[in-house]
């Protein structure tokens, strides 16, 4: 059978019976099902699934529902599986073929319905003269859209199926699927599949002026912020909030490391929102973050230990839904609407593109050349000044500056050469997971502590709070081992071929200290 | 992967029957994916199946190697449930294997590509003992021996149980059970109780002769198929239990 579509779309005005009619009049047919129901197309908010090329749907009639996964280019089925409703995350399926697949490609990310699709599917058996199934076909016949028809072939009667083909594509011109049923609703809606993408992929011309530059990166990443804030309001997943923050630490971030390029007294009152909103985000974050790892704390523990981690969990959630209405509370009141609004329209106001600032008349590549340059400098000499007895202070210090370079490095890759910004952003990378774990651990082993002092109050058992302890001296441990590998890691960091092409990038005029 | 070989030296034993039933319950119920090897050349497994009892090339072809077992399978009306047709050309599978290097070997060694992708082959095979017999014991982790309550019946388990302790095929399970039971005739339950007694490890599971078996070639389907409940097909789900029991010990 060779590895042709399988999946055609009816032509426009071609009826269920005008079709069954045509085909029984060529094959001996039976209709093992006719049934009514509803498919409801499910993704992420991110059209992962989409991106992945599987569509994923949740078909009810009156006697049944499932879930299935269709490969979106060709149209076959991936897996299915009876489910009673949809679930919301991955980790809600049972275990089996379309858990393994969906967690691939989603993680966290909820699995939200895009639309929903009355139609009737008939199930149809083509048969030869004894009476044997040499075919299977399922026409979806949907009640507001063209119809598709779905060839399925049997093994061992690949004739049949070629002799249908034929039948469809030469006799009634039936045309191979191009799109899929969703495409069609959405483009009916005037929707499209989210071209959302939680990484910085703004693109930037070398000699735009460097405020104009600014403008846009700030534009961009308050597109990110607008997007992402209803499903934080709604808290439909976690990374909604996720990316939410990522983008106000990216305008801080620029804000304070962009300075002179647009003037400074402007944006002072900017500055000083952002910072409000990293700061009144930071909690349901960190309680998120809390609950997606308590799983893996479960896991430290031995299995006798681990049911008496049941409190923390209660706890957590607890928190984590007081944390979240004060969040919504934040992000639905005047002063969050008001600045938010008012910092869009000074970012297009076109009069703050002309205006005069020390940096403002550089082109936006000569002004990244000079901070990331800059800031390269600073990581390779606080790096350079931590030892063995370096307090824990001098890492996290030495983190915020390489996640500082990481940001302007991020603003200003479409710039570069994307192979050699890609590779250095990657060294870096590895440099920031050394000095992310040590901090994390170190903020865990704080926090934790302190959940259990209040798991104490709350006459929690001694055997929870033998299990929270065991987890803190367990994040103790894991903490002293990022912090030995520190060393290891800078080395590889500051190693002076990694300094020549950062040189080479970015100041090919200066030389660098080996 | 297991392989189960539905076997007796004897003919007319329910060998078809319980190849075909156990098939359709394994593939249904424990939605196992499942083939089943039609090997008699009376093809009454691909009857049953409505599928014409053809190989390409015949069996030269296949023990020779020049074409692959998968490209001559068909899929049945079943969902999960595959067959290997039979072919008239499987009356010298004997002379066929005897033209081969290691021939007890050969069918073991061609039913190992479709270890992935089955969860339980099913070997239909006909009666006697010959080359093809000790081919499908060195292929087959489990001997599915069902019987008539007859007094040639222990004689014929006896020779069985002598040959696979001879030969030692330790790998074997025997799984005797009694098959085609009128529970009316004293002989019969007398013969079953006397059979219990020296073979212990004899399944629970009867099944009865019964006219929903015999209605099968009518039907040209598993009972399963047919028939939701009844004393028949309640018997080869028991039978499907217990052999699923001995696969999992």
């Amino acid at each position: 059978m060779s590895a042709g579509s399988l999946y055609f779309k009816c032509p426009d005005n071609l009826t269920a019976k005008k079709f069954l009619k045509k085909l029984a009049k060529i094959v001996t047919l039976e209709i093992v099902a006719q049934e009514y129901m509803c498919k409801t197309f499910y993704d992420s908010f991110d059209s992962l699934l989409y991106t992945h090329n599987m569509i994923c749907e949740f078909n009810h009639s009156q006697k049944q529902s499932n879930m299935c996964l269709i490969d979106r280019k060709l149209g076959h089925m991936i897996a299915t599986e009876m489910v009673e409703d949809m679930p919301r995350f991955v980790g809600q399926c049972a275990e089996g073929r379309i858990k393994k697949l969906l967690v691939s490609s989603l993680a966290m990310r909820a699995i939200i319905p895009l639309c929903h699709l009355p139609l009737t599917v008939y199930r149809l058996n083509i048969l030869n003269k004894d009476q044997k199934i040499v075919l299977r076909l399922q026409l979806d016949a949907y009640d507001d859209l063209n119809h598709y028809v779905r060839v399925l072939p049997l093994k061992g009667y690949d004739k049949a199926a070629e002799k249908m083909l034929s039948v469809l594509q030469a006799q009634w011109h039936f045309k191979p699927a191009k799109s899929t049923a969703l495409d069609d609703a959405l483009k009916s809606m005037n929707q499209a599949p989210q071209s959302y993408s939680s990484k910085f992929q703004l693109k930037l011309t070398p000699d735009t002026p460097a405020n104009e530059a600014c403008l846009h990166i700030y534009l961009y990443l308050l597109k990110v912020i607008n997007k992402n804030e209803s499903g934080v309001i709604e808290d439909i997943d976690t990374e909604f909030l996720h990316d939410f923050r990522v983008a106000v630490r990216r305008t801080r971030a620029g804000l304070n490391q962009l300075k002179n390029v647009l003037p400074d007294n402007e944006l002072a009152q900017y500055a000083e929102f952002f910072a409000w909103l990293g700061q009144i985000t930071s909690t349901t974050r960190d309680l998120d973050v809390y609950l997606l790892s308590y799983q893996d704390y479960k896991l430290i523990l031995p299995a006798e230990m681990q049911a008496d981690l049941e409190p923390f969990y209660t706890l957590l959630k607890q928190k984590q839904i007081i944390a979240q209405d004060s969040l919504v509370e934040h992000l639905t009141s005047d002063y969050y609407q008001d600045s938010l609004a008012n910092w869009e329209k000074y970012l297009n106001s076109s009069v703050r593109k002309s205006t005069k600032t020390d940096m403002g008349g550089l082109t936006v590549k000569e002004l990244a050349d000079k901070r990331i340059w800059k800031m390269l400098k600073r990581v390779l000499s606080e790096g350079a000044a931590i030892n063995h007895d370096s307090p824990a202070e001098a890492l996290h210090d030495l983190r915020k500056t390489a996640k500082k370079l990481r940001y302007l490095m991020e603003f200003f890759a479409s710039l570069y050469t994307p192979s050699d910004i890609k590779l250095l952003i990657k060294s870096l990378k590895q440099l920031q997971k050394v000095l992310g774990d040590f901090q994390d651990y170190e903020i865990q082993e704080i926090s934790l502590k302190q959940f259990k002092k209040e798991l104490k109050d709350n006459q929690a058992t001694e055997n929870t709070l033998l299990a929270m302890e065991k987890l803190v001296t367990h994040l103790e441990h894991q903490r002293g081992l990022a912090r030995e590998k520190f060393a290891d890691r800078f080395n590889l960091f500051q190693k002076i071929e990694h300094q020549a092409q950062f040189q080479l990038l970015f100041a090919p005029a200066q030389k660098v200290k080996s | 992967m297991t392989i189960i070989a539905s076997y007796n030296i004897k003919g007319g034993v329910g060998k078809t029957a319980t190849a075909v039933n156990l098939a359709h319950i394994a593939s249904q119920k424990n939605h196992f994916k499942v083939l089943v090897w039609d090997l008699d050349p009376q093809g009454a497994t691909s009857y049953y199946f409505r599928i014409k009892p053809k190989v390409k090339g015949g069996s030269k072809a296949f023990i020779s190697g020049t074409r692959a077992l998968d490209g001559l399978i068909k899929a049945t009306d079943y969902e999960n449930l595959d067959l290997l047709p039979a072919d008239f050309s499987f009356r010298n599978l004997d002379l066929a294997l005897d033209g081969h290097k290691k021939p007890t070997q050969r069918l073991k060694k061609l039913l190992a590509p479709l270890k992935k992708e089955y969860d339980l082959i099913i070997l239909d095979c006909p009666p006697n003992i010959s080359l093809l017999s000790e081919a499908i014991f060195e292929a087959s982790d489990m001997l599915l021996s069902p019987m008539i309550p007859t007094t040639l019946s222990l004689r014929t388990l006896e020779q069985l149980k002598k040959y696979l302790k001879d030969n030692k095929l330790n790998h074997l399970t025997l799984l005797p059970f009694f098959s085609m039971v009128d529970r009316r005739k004293k002989m019969h339950n007398e013969i079953m109780r006397d059979i219990t007694d020296i073979y212990p490890d004899t399944l629970k599971s009867v099944i009865p002769y019964a006219s929903d078996v015999e209605r099968m070639g009518w039907e040209r389907q598993p009972l399963g198929a047919y028939m939701g409940r009844g004393r028949s097909i309640d018997a080869y789900r028991n039978l499907w239990n217990e052999v699923w029991l001995a696969m999992n010990a």
